[in-house]
């Protein structure tokens, strides 16, 4: 049947086929549109130098074209007063450091719990994965009380205002560990057994073994804890206190507050937050989704 | 290597555990016996020596927190700060401008943490926590009784708890109701120019259905609902409503209960009004931005303050006229309050914190602060030099509600946030559609539970 | 002979190598999750118990309260509502953003020309800053202007409609719904894509030879294939579900009368909008209870196959 039918009409199939692509691209070109909107009203509010203008449009559809005195006053009202560069630095700093280290921590414990034998393993992993639920807001306050006296290398006895309080709480992450556990339990155990027998130290099994087989899993959780990291709010609002340490999602707060707002800045400030990430995403997305690709999440 | 690094791992958790247990203020005891940190003897004295010891030969560092809001005044603050810097040596001014946004949460962790600084400004009424849990100092002493009486009266209210002045703000709000003339014209509403022949409810609903019947209106009057449920902006705006019905926030004989005052027939009926007028059309409980009344101009008039001076002049130009607050039940009442500042009892200087706030609140500084941010001067001699509030100015009716009485301060009680938070809500539910006695009389147990819970709040000493 | 005898020894020796390699390896996440989550955690339930505030007062020190604050919970309507919102949420919300992240994943997973950008313009909303998110969509919802009402009067030649989104009771949560499905989905989305390019194609080969169609290899090949994804992505959902905070906060607060209500907005009000650090930290030990009980529950149903974990 499906033989005669791909003999009479060969033509007619290569006609739908291309139907069926064009009608792909029309449903995906909507879907689209509908993905872009606020992105569109960002960027196009971020362009507008009238402030009067930005707000007066907010309420119709001219919010999401561009009209009215275009430039990017904005962008320079953000660089002058908002010490953005500094501020950009110190988002991305915090967060390469705690991604790389929490790499490292985590994988290691979620190792020890995976592969080797030793006592309370059970309990430990139960007791991590119950970890995974406690809500932050429900230790933030403690954690902050508890900061201010701990001691630093510098003789300082408080973490506040600092670098370290932004990064040190949130390097262990327990939902991390979950993942590299369950990518981990899967890896043939051959190899390590190989190994050992050479006399290889566990180390050496991690390091040279088990690590270069897991870059999958180490992508998937960097990503993740670099987008938790890259949007952590209240804490770093608890314990900053001037622009030295503040991450962008402090900065942005100074364009909340008494009204009138300044729309078009906060608009240029967010699409500068927003848009490198996007393109990050574009330039390594094929990378990204072949590392996710073949981690133990997959099947 | 490796080793080298559990082993600090391992003595910093044995460091931490020890300062965790020792938690109430030994810390330095712990400190002492940290292997990890090498120069644990060197930081004790370091921490104080430089303010105290050489406070003569060396000028006195005071730190300085200031809400870091709209561009203008923060420039503005910057410039004082650097002005005051270079024109003396005796005190330094080391300020930090904190995010108005989060501004009253960095606050608050900070007073939890314990490292308030010198000098601060405060959000209106979230003062009076502070004072009342002893983190402020009165500044009775410090204020000469010339410079007291040149303050407007709102200010002194705002910043006085327990019967002690705690603050002194540098601007004052103001709240009143613009109106577009060319529709007030239109439709024959009398427009009144001064305090004294405010609307009286009866011309304020007159005026209202004369305004929704113009076919340019689409709704008499704007309400500033954009400003979104979780904004101060509901207790300021509305709660001078009830006030002048009648009813109030709080019992403000003690501040122990709101039983019967927020909850009361005249607060009832106020809100029961306030609901009315979005039932019946009068106003729009989703207005779609914030332009209804000097963008689109489908609203006639606009219940809000003195900062959509500049947007309303730029929509409307000379067509914006400033309305008193109409005399809803017994009298006219309206909003006020506004940032200011204080000086915390745990700054070792505060005369030289003071030496400061004295130089932000001579009139010359005012004005150049609130000729950038649009608000109220602070001060009688300021306002008399001011163009836009002195005598015939054209936000003189502001100052005329300030200073005769009309505007109400904030109740002065560390329930406060509790209080906002109440009604804020009620205010929300009471515009979709609830029940406004049944709302109020939630808000009512919050409150009273909370003054409960704290002992009445009892007054420090 | 000589062999048996240095084994004797050498197997403790070992094991207890292992042992010790494997407390060295867990002790920095150990250490680091018990300073900073589970001591923190141990005194809020401590909190849980006093009347602390969030500005201490020296006059007026913290008092041990017992159980007054889980007595006021159990009779804190706010508190029900904003939990039953919670797994109103996840009922609604988990099985249709990960139907839909799967639909897009398998949209933008064909070989066809500009995948790469509309994968980035689906990504979008992920992030973008949940505020701007929040602004746009209250003018999206807004029930004379916005959009939404617009194109709902078009597609019902005006008999539906306007509604006011977000001041209408029964109609607030579902609109805060949508907004977080738009704005979670592309996460999601790159999860299935990865699983979805991971399949081996050999499968469906043969499936095309046995002459399945395309529903049947979806139903036979995709799904089974897809099964641990599937169950981090509805795992992944499920955490952020609870967690539902600023897309509410910005929009609603909670409102109108607690119909957008959620455990952490609230947790949030009390604790940081009313000062109560006490009940705030009862408010979270409750919650932690809860969840903890619903994820054992969904944990040994996800568990049944044993390929999991």
């Amino acid at each position: 049947m499906n033989m005669d039918q791909g003999k009479t009409s060969r033509h007619s199939i290569k006609k739908v086929k291309r139907l069926k692509k064009w009608l792909t691209y029309l449903v995906m070109s909507l879907l689209a549109i509908f993905f872009m909107f606020p992105i569109v009203f960002m960027l196009m509010s971020s362009i507008k130098n009238n402030e009067y203008q930005v707000v007066t449009d907010m309420s119709s559809l001219r919010a999401f074209l561009p009209v009215g005195e275009l430039g990017f006053q904005n962008y320079k009202d953000v660089f002058t007063s908002q010490h953005f560069g500094h501020v950009m630095f110190n988002s991305v700093f915090i967060m390469i450091t705690t991604v790389v280290i929490g790499l490292f921590v985590n994988s290691m414990i979620a190792y020890a719990l995976a592969r080797l034998r030793f006592k309370g393993k059970t309990f430990l992993l139960s007791s991590i994965i119950s970890l995974i639920i406690i809500p932050f807001e429900s230790v933030a306050i403690p954690l902050l009380v508890m900061v201010n006296h701990l001691p630093w290398f510098g003789g300082e006895t408080s973490w506040l205002d600092s670098y370290h309080v932004q990064i040190i709480p949130f390097i262990a992450d327990a939902f991390s560990i979950f993942l590299f556990y369950q990518f981990f339990i899967d890896i043939p155990k051959d190899l390590e057994e190989a190994a050992l027998i050479d006399g290889a130290s566990h180390f050496g099994i991690y390091w040279k073994i088990v690590l270069p087989l897991s870059k999958p899993i180490f992508a998937t959780v960097a990503i993740l804890q670099a987008l938790n990291s890259w949007n952590r709010f209240m804490w770093p609002l608890m314990v900053t206190r001037g622009t030295d340490v503040r991450p962008l999602t402090v900065g942005i707060q100074s364009y909340f507050g008494q009204d009138p707002r300044l729309w078009g800045d906060l608009m240029a400030f967010a699409s500068l937050i927003t848009i490198p990430v996007l393109i990050v995403f574009l330039l390594f997305q094929k990378w990204f989704v072949r590392s996710v690709a073949s981690t133990g999440i997959k099947g | 290597m490796k080793k080298n690094k559990w082993y600090m791992l391992i003595s910093l958790f044995a460091v931490i555990s020890m300062v965790m247990v020792s938690c109430g203020g030994g810390a330095d005891t712990a400190q002492a016996e940290a292997p990890a940190a090498e120069d644990a003897a060197v930081e004790e004295p370091a921490a104080e020596e430089p303010a105290a010891a050489d406070a003569a030969a060396e000028p006195v560092t005071v730190d300085v927190w200031f809400h870091s809001g709209k561009g203008e005044e923060r420039e503005v603050l910057d410039a004082q700060v650097t002005a005051f810097n270079e024109m003396q040596s005796d005190v330094q001014i080391n300020a930090i401008l904190l995010p108005e946004g989060s501004y009253n949460d960095q606050v608050n962790a900070a007073a939890l943490s314990g490292d308030l600084p010198c000098l601060l400004d405060f959000d209106g009424p979230f003062l009076y926590n502070y004072a009342w849990a002893g983190y402020m100092r009165p500044l009775d002493d410090l204020v000469p009784a010339d410079v007291k009486a040149d303050f407007l009266p709102s200010i002194i209210a705002q910043g006085t708890y327990g019967g002690k002045l705690y603050s002194l703000g540098t601007f004052d709000s103001g709240l009143a109701i613009w109106g577009n003339k060319a529709y007030l014209d239109e439709a024959g509403v009398r427009i009144p120019t001064s305090i004294d022949d405010a609307w009286t409810m009866e011309e304020f609903t007159d005026a209202l259905q004369k305004l929704n019947a113009l076919d340019q209106v689409d709704y008499a009057i704007d309400f500033k609902l954009n400003y979104g449920p979780d904004d101060e902006w509901n207790t300021y705006g509305f709660a001078p409503i009830i006030q002048s019905f009648g009813g109030d926030l709080i019992d403000r004989t003690d501040y122990q209960s709101a039983d019967g005052v927020l909850n009361g027939p005249e607060s009832v009926a106020a809100l029961e009004w306030f609901q009315s007028l979005f039932t019946d059309g009068y106003a729009n409980p989703s207005p779609a931005g914030d332009d209804d009344f000097y963008g689109s101009k489908v609203a006639a008039l606009s219940w809000v303050g003195h900062w959509m001076y500049g947007p309303h002049t730029e929509g409307l130009g000379d067509d914006a006229v400033l309305i008193p607050m109409p005399i809803l039940g017994d009298k006219a009442v309206t909003g006020m309050g506004s940032w200011n500042w204080g000086i915390t009892s745990t700054c070792e200087n505060p005369e030289a914190a003071y030496t400061f706030l004295s130089y932000l609140i001579e009139p010359d500084e005012i004005l150049h602060m609130t000729n950038a941010n649009g608000a109220v001067p602070a001060r009688k001699s300021a306002i008399a030099k001011s163009e836009l509030f002195g005598e015939g100015g054209k936000l003189n009716i502001f100052v005329q509600q300030l200073e005769n009485g009309v505007a109400v301060e904030r109740p002065t009680t560390p329930a406060y946030p509790v209080i906002t938070s109440a009604f804020r809500t009620a205010i929300w539910n009471i515009i979709a559609g609830a029940d406004v006695q049944t709302e109020l009389d939630k808000a009512v147990v919050t409150i009273d539970q909370d003054i409960q819970d704290n002992n009445g709040y009892p007054l420090p000493e | 002979m000589i062999g048996q005898k240095q084994i004797q020894p050498t197997i403790p020796k070992y094991r207890r190598k292992e042992s010790l390699t494997a407390w060295l390896f867990s002790t920095p996440a150990i250490i680091l999750l018990t300073l900073f989550l589970l001591v923190p955690f141990v005194w809020a339930i401590w909190l849980s118990f006093t009347n602390q505030r969030l500005i201490p007062n020296p006059n007026l020190p913290t008092e041990f309260v017992g159980l007054r604050n889980y007595i006021r919970i159990f009779q804190d309507d706010t508190f029900k509502r904003g939990l039953l919102n919670n797994f109103y949420f996840i009922a609604v919300v988990v099985p249709i953003q990960t139907s839909l992240a799967l639909v897009l994943a398998m949209l933008i997973n064909q070989q066809l020309k500009g995948m790469n950008i509309f994968r980035t313009i689906y990504f979008g909303p992920v992030v973008t800053a949940m505020t701007v998110v929040s602004i746009v969509w209250t003018l999206l919802y807004n029930p004379g202007e916005g959009l939404i009402n617009a194109f709902l009067q078009a597609i019902s030649f005006g008999k539906l409609g306007p509604y006011n989104w977000l001041m209408d009771t029964k109609l607030v949560f579902p609109a805060i719904m949508l907004l977080s499905i738009w704005q979670g989905v592309g996460f999601q989305m790159v999860i299935y894509l990865a699983g979805l390019q991971e399949i081996p194609h050999s499968l469906y080969e043969a499936a095309q030879v046995d002459g399945a169609n395309s529903w049947q290899q979806f139903k036979n090949i995709t799904l089974p294939q897809l099964r641990n994804t599937t169950i981090f992505v509805v795992l992944s959902t499920t955490i952020m579900a609870f967690k539902l905070f600023d897309q509410v906060q910005v929009m609603t607060n909670g409102g109108p009368q607690n119909a957008s209500m959620t455990t952490m907005v609230y947790v949030v009000e009390m604790g940081w909008g009313q000062l109560k650090v006490g009940y705030a930290s009862a408010i979270s030990i409750v919650f932690f209870i809860i969840v903890l009980f619903v994820s054992l529950i969904q944990r040994y149903l996800t568990r049944e196959k044993g390929s999991a974990a």
